[in-house]
């Protein structure tokens, strides 16, 4: 059993980097999406995701919203944490977590903790996929 | 006096098939490697000019898009970074036995697996993907 698979869907290139780097040096797998399109194709591929980072605008056909809608209508149960400079907290949104931007790595890597626990301690819960 | 980590050797890999781009890219980092993911050549210029990381050599796919295609990236990557190797790759085989050639001369000294099983398990997910979609 591996640590927990997070995918991390960002269309800046040096934020997406930066991010996904920090997180695998805590210790968790992580996998890269340029967008909201390659983030849905990987969910489709059938590969095991225990939890979604995505901003919310980005090109192509499937935004941050719209993602965290299908990734909950295949598995209802897998955390998404929607990260966006512009969105409030108050506006109705499908995700479980919102973070504003900037954020640290910090804040984020405890949101993370809190919802599928550290690196290795896998959450017990079932994603429903 | 605190002993000076190694600089850590760093790959772009760069192609626009995320499924590809991200097991070619964790194959390569259990090598040992830095690995950038760039889904286009704009992602490959901005890797190389940010410039925090020396970059040692970018594994691309002959057919990325972006404001380059892969033949004229390879020409500019040449004349503005001539220390970085480029390896165009026409498919997931040859990418794969690019990958793995590239792990021979990497940081550590074994390959964590063969490349070959790389290719084959982009291809379970790509099929995986169309089966999805059907």
């Amino acid at each position: 059993m591996g640590a927990q698979t997070i995918l991390v869907v960002e269309d800046e290139f040096l934020i997406r980097f930066m991010l996904a780097d920090s997180l695998r040096e805590i210790g968790y797998q992580v996998l890269e999406a340029a967008d909201g399109d390659e983030g849905f194709e990987i969910l489709m591929s059938g590969q095991v995701i225990d939890l979604i980072i995505t901003d919310v605008r980005m090109p192509g056909a499937i935004d941050g919203m719209e993602l965290t809608r299908r990734s909950k209508s295949l598995a209802p149960a897998r955390p998404v944490i929607v990260c966006s400079a512009d969105l409030f907290k108050s506006q109705s949104h499908p995700a479980d977590e919102f973070l504003a931007k900037p954020y640290t790595i910090e804040a984020l890597a405890g949101l993370i903790a809190r919802l599928i626990g550290d690196p290795w301690q896998k959450s017990s819960q079932n994603h429903g996929a | 006096m605190a002993e000076e980590l190694p600089e850590p050797r760093c790959l772009i890999v760069a192609d626009a098939d995320v499924l590809i781009r991200n097991a070619l890219a964790e194959y390569l980092r259990h090598c040992g490697y830095k690995v950038f993911e760039a889904a286009t050549s704009d992602e490959v210029v901005i890797a190389l000019e940010e410039g925090a990381l020396r970059i040692d050599a970018l594994l691309a796919d002959a057919e990325l898009p972006g404001r380059y295609n892969a033949f004229e990236l390879r020409i500019w990557v040449r004349d503005h970074y001539p220390d970085v190797d480029v390896v165009l790759a026409g498919n997931i085989d040859s990418a794969a036995k690019a990958a793995g050639h590239l792990c021979d001369e990497g940081p550590h000294l074994q390959r964590p697996y063969d490349p070959e099983s790389v290719a084959a398990h982009v291809k379970r997910l790509l099929a995986a993907t169309r089966r999805q979609r059907l």
